[in-house]
């Protein structure tokens, strides 16, 4: 292989190399600020992190698996996983082999970092590179590969169902110009090495394309317009791609070993969120998954364009989304880089200022604290304010109690404390603490070694924030479980009844009890799923999550999750939460009950 | 199921002839005065506007053809026990109104399999297997009373001590029901269930709550002269002919105490009685109470199996779920749809004199209908 | 002449001169606030009104007839549960309400502290 032009260099690549040389040091630029933002022990943790040899691999993995490969895009829908990795994998070995050809056959100018990229344009070949022929094979073959993603890309565009997806994200201008851009790159890339493919070599595909072309062209003479079009597209898309969802390619790289190495949100906008914002590749899926955007309605509240909102610092829209979001969780657990579109809003939530702030230093808590210390047994249920409005959830639960034969005490007969998990949703953290630190002190007093919950707002809150000294937190499905587990329960099977299970957000994604309740089921009745269910539940629409959503404007999001539900006919609908409990009952035409309700008629009388 | 007995299907051809003949000898009859045959008038319910506007239809000299899906007439009405604002007795008024329509042809427990319009007219098929045509349809469907248990905070169908106005009323028609303790010392009432409430989906006032509350209450207090009586509401909303009479005895004569406030949450006390909670809006502040009954005033409702028929009848349903009138003041009685009238409680709570003046109205209107088709 | 009692001129809410910026804004964020029939059942069902007095009916009152200390202090008592929203019965969105409220209490906006650095953990 001999230089064809013999300083290495033409003015056509001067596009390419303006448009790198910006969105490295864009990148550049972009990686300091945030290093810069991150709070200063998560920093030093980060960068021991990324020189000790376990994180290097798992990052070096992960950043092949998801931003190369799209694992998780792959399992979602085959053909969107297709699209996405054939694009990313195949651009990404088009330049490594473009790399390896320069190392192998002009050494020489490795240093010009603009050669691999046109390195066709700028070599012959001669009699002595015919074992380049692999090189050459394999750089057609990738093309093809990003080519037939492409064509992919544009049939989404028009039906996007074929890739399971029934919306897509509205592209911004900006993202419109880099995805005409990013499209045209590699039928450029494929004309203007098929242009020179009798002089430089090629393969496949470009020799046939190069001898198509001389039959009706018989001149060279395009060669030249087309590698400036293929360097000018690159040179587009490079420098907008900070401005652009793009931004995402290497915004990715950048939160994988941040996540691996234990980073948190800190702060509303800086840091990690920061890194997450731009590692939005607004795919849309979350549109989808978005309980709220039944109906056509919401659409542009997900999460995708909180990102979006976000990096355009739109604070009324910020606002506004944050706001009316249920929090049930179900975009992060669909999200493919991992964007966490709740702890997201919780902490937009929590950068406002107020008028008012709550104080609860008038409670006295001793009244509390001597009624639980009077009573004795070892298990404290708390039933939680949600309870209070489903009387039947507490009255079964404590049948259920008797029944086992527990020890039990009441926390809050009478009512009691928030568990403050409806004003920390709320973004308001300092208030949410004062809040358990009253409960933890009535429930230290109690004595007992197991704290009992029905309500799973209430149980997240105490799994994950607080601290009890050892005092185990259950949930009630996950307590009867246990006690049918212990032979305490021994309740009549009645196969005849279809149950089928509704897994409330904070108990199903909150904290991952998806199989105890379905054991419970499964020893009642017949069990049978929802379309949807385990992590990709929809939420019921009551959530507490929403500050802003409205009751009229639940009412279809209800009706989604309950139709859900009922696709294999259940006779009776069950939850394990009062709010999901609550919310279906209104406009249910099938049974709603909670778990302890139908295990509590299941088992007759006190069987221990 | 056996094949002899499924009803004898007939094909829109079948009946559109059946149809012109009928018209024939319609047309003829009016000759032939002795063997005239009378044209029939389909009455769907037979509560009190049912039987009422099959009376008046019976007078006016119609063939009424009335579908009770139970198996006794009197709807509601049959199950009270003593009307206001007199005290009389609602089964009195039943048989009454029985009596009056015993010419008339009377399909209980029957329900309409379908309908479907002819050209000027409208072909029935009832679940008995009867297949019947008529120029008009009256509906008299009715209301449902509230589910009181969705209301789950009140804890009906979960505590033992509380029922609702149809379990009182039942009661005091000497039905047996263990729910009632035999010496309440207090016993609490509350207005609204299930109406002005959006969350149990219907935001409409049900009209009869308050004076039928008050009436119960009073009651209650005749048969438990020791107990306190707690009505708890959120606006009395007493209009009607001797209404505030009856409020005023309530007070006066029988010591009822009124809170304004609705009760939000009931609880159950270790000894079954059950504890309410509201907030007493005129003092503003909480307030407590044990009951030893609990009475949910259940309001009037659209009745869901309305929806069937509304929809094979292309009828409409107003913003309040309830059957649309042509006109909410000149045409109550009429629907939208020619040939279809509306009588009673399917078009929006009413009280019993109301619905059966609407019976009759309605029962004018098919009349001058028909008259005006010959 | 004094027969033993008068009208002192503190407790009359005088609807011409009250001061009802709040309200409006109130109106602005949640129209909802309108159609109150202050039935009471926010207040009843209200986990923090028996440690603060907390009642949503009396503060939308207040800030219709003329604003109080009274509901400032109960606002300050709430614990954004969620239970008056639940009974409403005329559907309105309580919690949106309060927080507003306790945002804009002092007709102020009081901004974003976008610095502030937080542990989230939801």
């Amino acid at each position: 292989m001999i230089d064809r032009i013999a300083n290495g260099f033409h003015p056509f690549v001067l596009p390419f190399v303006f448009g790198m040389v910006f969105v490295l040091s864009y990148c550049v630029y972009g990686i300091v600020k945030i290093l810069r933002q991150l709070p200063a022990e998560d920093r030093k943790h980060f960068f021991v992190t990324l020189v000790t040899p376990k994180y290097i691999v798992k990052n070096v993995w992960d950043i092949f698996a998801n931003c190369l490969l799209h694992v998780k895009l792959w399992k979602r829908n085959r053909l969107l996983g297709y699209m996405h990795s054939s694009i990313a994998f195949g651009w990404f070995m088009i330049i490594l082999l473009g790399h390896i050809e320069v190392f192998l056959f002009m050494p020489s100018r490795a240093k010009f970092f603009y050669y691999p990229i046109f390195f066709n344009f700028f070599v012959a070949e001669n009699e002595t590179t015919l074992r380049g022929s692999l090189m050459f094979f394999l750089m057609d073959f990738f093309l093809l590969v990003i080519l037939s993603g492409i064509v992919l890309a544009m049939i989404k565009r028009i039906r996007s169902r074929l890739f399971g997806m029934r919306r897509t994200t509205r592209p911004s201008f900006l993202d419109t110009i880099g995805l005409y851009s990013l499209w045209a790159i590699f039928p450029l890339r494929l004309l203007a090495e098929s242009f020179t493919a009798d002089i430089s070599g090629g393969s496949f595909l470009t020799l046939p394309m190069n001898w198509l072309f001389r039959q009706f062209l018989g001149n060279n003479l395009n060669m030249l317009p087309t590698w400036w079009a293929y360097s000018i597209v690159l040179g587009i898309f490079m420098t907008i791609l900070p401005f652009t969802r793009y931004m995402h390619i290497p915004a990715e790289m950048m939160l994988i070993p941040m996540r691996n190495a234990g980073l948190k949100i800190r702060n509303a906008r800086r840091g990690f969120a920061r890194t997450e914002v731009f590692s939005c590749p607004n795919c849309g899926v979350c549109i989808d998954a978005c309980p709220m955007s039944v109906k056509k309605a919401n659409v542009k509240d997900c999460t995708v364009y909180l990102n979006r909102q976000i990096r355009r610092n739109n604070e009324k829209r910020i606002e506004e989304i944050s706001d009316k979001c249920l929090l049930c969780g179900k975009c992060t657990v669909v999200c493919q880089v991992g964007v966490e579109g709740s702890v997201l809003r919780v902490v937009q939530r929590s950068t406002r200022n107020y008028a008012i702030n709550q104080d609860y230093s008038c409670i006295d808590v001793a009244p509390f604290k001597s009624q639980v210390a009077a009573s004795s047994g070892n298990v404290l249920y708390f039933a939680g304010c949600m309870t209070q409005l489903t009387p039947s959830i507490r009255k079964a639960t404590i049948s259920v109690l008797e029944k086992a034969g527990v020890k039990y005490k009441l926390m809050d007969p009478d009512g009691g404390v928030c568990c403050g998990r409806p004003m920390l949703l709320a973004g308001r953290f300092a208030q949410a603490k004062e809040m358990f630190d009253r409960n933890v002190e009535i429930i230290k007093a109690s004595g007992c070694d197991t704290l009992l919950l029905s309500c799973p707002i209430c149980y997240k809150m105490f799994k994950d924030h607080y601290d009890l000294d050892g005092i185990k937190i259950v949930h009630h499905s996950e307590f009867f479980s246990q006690l049918l587990d212990e032979g305490k329960l021994r309740p009549k099977m009645s196969s005849e009844i279809k149950y089928v299970f509704h897994d409330p957000c904070e108990l199903g994604r909150g904290e991952g009890i998806y199989e105890q309740p379905r054991t419970v089921l499964r020893q009642l009745g017949t069990l049978v799923e929802a379309k949807q269910n385990l992590d990709e539940s929809i939420c019921c629409g009551g959530s507490l999550g929403s500050l802003s959503l409205g009751f009229e404007k639940r009412e279809a999001i209800t009706r989604n999750s309950l139709d859900n539900l009922c696709v294999a006919h259940p006779d009776t609908i069950v939850t394990a939460c009062p709010l999901c409990q609550t919310t279906f009952g209104r406009y249910s035409d099938v049974p709603v009950k909670d778990i302890s309700q139908v295990l509590d008629s299941a088992v007759g009388e006190k069987s221990a | 199921m056996a094949t002899e007995q499924s009803p004898k299907v007939s094909t829109p051809r079948d009946i559109r002839k059946e149809e012109r003949a009928q018209r024939k000898a319609q047309r003829q009859g009016a000759d032939a005065a002795p063997e005239r045959k009378l044209e029939q008038v389909i009455i769907i319910g037979g509560g009190i506007a049912g039987m009422e506007a099959t009376k008046q239809l019976l007078s006016l000299g119609y063939r009424p053809v009335l579908v009770e899906k139970e198996d006794h007439l009197g709807g509601h009405v049959a199950s009270w026990n003593r009307l206001f604002p007199d005290m009389g007795d609602a089964q009195a008024i039943i048989s009454t109104l029985r009596e009056e329509i015993m010419d008339a042809t009377i399909y209980l427990s029957t329900e309409i399999s379908f309908c479907n319009r002819l050209r000027d007219g409208y072909n029935v098929m009832l679940s008995n297997g009867v297949n019947v045509l008529a120029r008009a349809i009256l509906m008299s469907t009715g209301f449902t009373l509230f589910p009181a248990a969705k209301k789950e905070e009140y804890g009906y169908g979960v505590y033992d001590r509380v029922i609702t106005n149809a379990d009182l009323e039942n009661w005091f028609n000497g039905g047996d029901d263990h729910r009632i303790p035999s010496s309440p010392k207090a016993v609490g009432f509350v207005h609204c269930v299930g109406s002005r409430d959006l969350k149990a989906g219907n935001p409409q006032c049900s009209k009869v709550c308050c004076i039928t509350a008050i009436k119960q209450a009073i009651e209650v207090k005749e048969k438990f002269p020791e107990a306190e009586v707690y009505c708890f509401y959120m606006d009395l909303r007493l209009f009607g002919k001797k209404y505030e009479d009856f409020y005023i005895r309530a007070q006066r004569d029988f010591g009822i105490h009124f809170i304004r406030g609705r009760v939000s949450e009931v609880s159950e006390t270790i000894n079954g009685s059950v504890q309410v909670k509201a907030e007493d809006t005129l003092s503003g502040r909480p307030i407590k109470v044990v009951l030893d009954m609990l009475v949910l005033m259940a309001g009037i409702v659209n009745n869901p199996d309305n929806a069937g028929i509304a929809k094979q009848l292309s009828l409409e349903t107003d913003t309040d779920g309830f059957l649309r009138s042509a006109d909410n003041i000149l045409s109550i009685t009429e629907s939208p749809r020619k040939g279809i009238f509306l009588a009673g409680a399917c078009t929006g709570a009413k009280t019993v004199p109301e619905t059966v003046a609407e019976a009759r109205s309605a029962a004018l209107s098919i009349h001058n209908y028909l008259k005006n088709l010959q | 002449m004094n027969f033993g009692f008068s009208l002192s001129p503190s407790s009359a809410v005088n609807l011409d001169k009250i001061d009802l910026s709040l309200y409006h804004k109130m109106e602005e964020i949640e129209p909802d606030v309108r159609i109150c029939i202050g039935c009471g059942s926010c207040s009843a069902t209200c986990t923090g009104q028996p440690f603060s007095g907390m009642s949503l009916r009396k503060v939308i009152l207040a800030i219709q007839r003329g604003r109080e200390n009274e509901a400032r202090e109960m606002l300050s008592g709430c614990m954004l549960c969620g239970k008056c929203t639940m009974v409403c019965p005329r559907g309105i969105n309580t919690r949106h309400l309060i927080l507003s409220m306790c945002r804009y209490w002092d007709g102020e906006d009081h901004g974003y502290n976008l610095m502030n650095e937080v542990e989230v953990k939801i």
